[in-house]
């Protein structure tokens, strides 16, 4: 089965901040480093993907009062590890893969920490390139959103997951 | 300059308040991020208070130092300085309390300037009434 990984292309996590203090954090983009997926699109297509949790690393973060310096870039990345994900396994797996034209459909189960729940999402397949993404909303898999200033400072709920791969035509089934 | 009331309750005597409201070994730690650094006098200290702003935080360094006190009213104003660490602006506040049997109120008068202001007021004040109602919250425990 075909694997991509962090050498074909990059999976990312967007987030956005919240709440009435909201014009003093950032918006980030946070980039997987350390992630497996497989895509087969044959007689059985089916789609799968895990990710280190610890290995989340802040690559563009715009906003707030100031511009982040290297130690609140790793504070945030701490942060993620000591209170967010907590180092807990991510995992998803296809339960139903429908392609038309270069649109794949995608429902299936994602494991978040302890809570595992159904999410759906589409990809597109064009020359090779897969690219897609998926909102993940934290309080489904029971993670509490990180705030600051005493609540005023939140991460929204939802999160953005993107994928962008190249998959040489090793997904053409 | 913004203008702030709050409450808070202890549910302890009014003599017991007023003694640890008077002491800032006690008093200074129950703003989230606060420390003593070094008692200067009886009544005044250098302190430090840290705010996480999510992922970046604003560390103010100063002093702390009863200005006022009125044994017999049990009211007496705290005055804050400080200045932001590796930056320009500063925050200073006049903290008035006035405490009756079990609690009391609090009147923050406070001047903020700098990156913290760059907020925007509304949202200074947003921030700074949490500030106060989680201070005056830890004060239950103190």
């Amino acid at each position: 089965m075909p694997t991509l990984g962090p050498g074909d292309g990059t999976l990312t996590v967007r987030t956005q901040r919240t709440g009435a203090a909201a014009k003093a954090g950032h918006d980030l983009v946070i980039e997987v480093t350390s992630w497996q997926a497989t895509l087969e699109l044959g007689d059985s297509p089916s789609v799968t993907l895990t990710a280190d949790p610890r290995s989340l690393k802040v690559r563009e973060a715009t906003g707030g009062v100031k511009s982040l310096g290297d130690d609140d870039i790793a504070n945030i990345e701490q942060t993620i590890d000591d209170e967010v994900l907590k180092g807990a396994p991510i995992e998803f797996r296809s339960i139903s893969v429908a392609v038309d034209g270069e649109r794949v459909s995608v429902r299936g189960e994602l494991q978040l920490g302890a809570r595992s729940r159904q999410i759906s999402f589409d990809l597109l397949l064009v020359g090779g390139r897969l690219a897609g993404s998926a909102v993940v909303k934290q309080t489904d898999w029971g993670i509490k959103p990180y705030s600051a200033l005493f609540g005023t400072l939140k991460v929204a709920d939802e999160v953005r997951v993107s994928i962008d791969a190249d998959t040489g035509g090793q997904a053409d089934g | 300059m913004v203008e702030l009331d709050h409450s808070f309750s202890t549910g302890k005597d009014e003599a017991y308040n007023w003694e640890a409201i008077l002491d800032l070994d006690r008093i200074v730690p129950c703003v989230e991020g606060g420390r003593v650094v070094e008692r200067t006098s009886p009544e005044a200290a250098k302190a430090e208070i840290k705010v996480r702003m999510g992922a970046m935080s604003l560390t103010f360094n100063g002093t702390v130092e009863v200005v006022e006190r009125d044994d017999t009213a049990h009211r007496a104003v705290l005055r804050i300085k400080s200045k932001e660490k590796s930056g320009q602006g500063h925050a200073n506040a006049d903290v008035t309390f006035d405490l009756d049997d079990g609690g009391g109120k609090i009147h923050t008068a406070a001047q903020i300037s700098g990156k913290a202001a760059s907020m925007g007021e509304g949202v200074m004040v947003t921030v700074l009434d949490a500030l106060i109602t989680d201070f005056t919250q830890r004060l239950a425990g103190i």
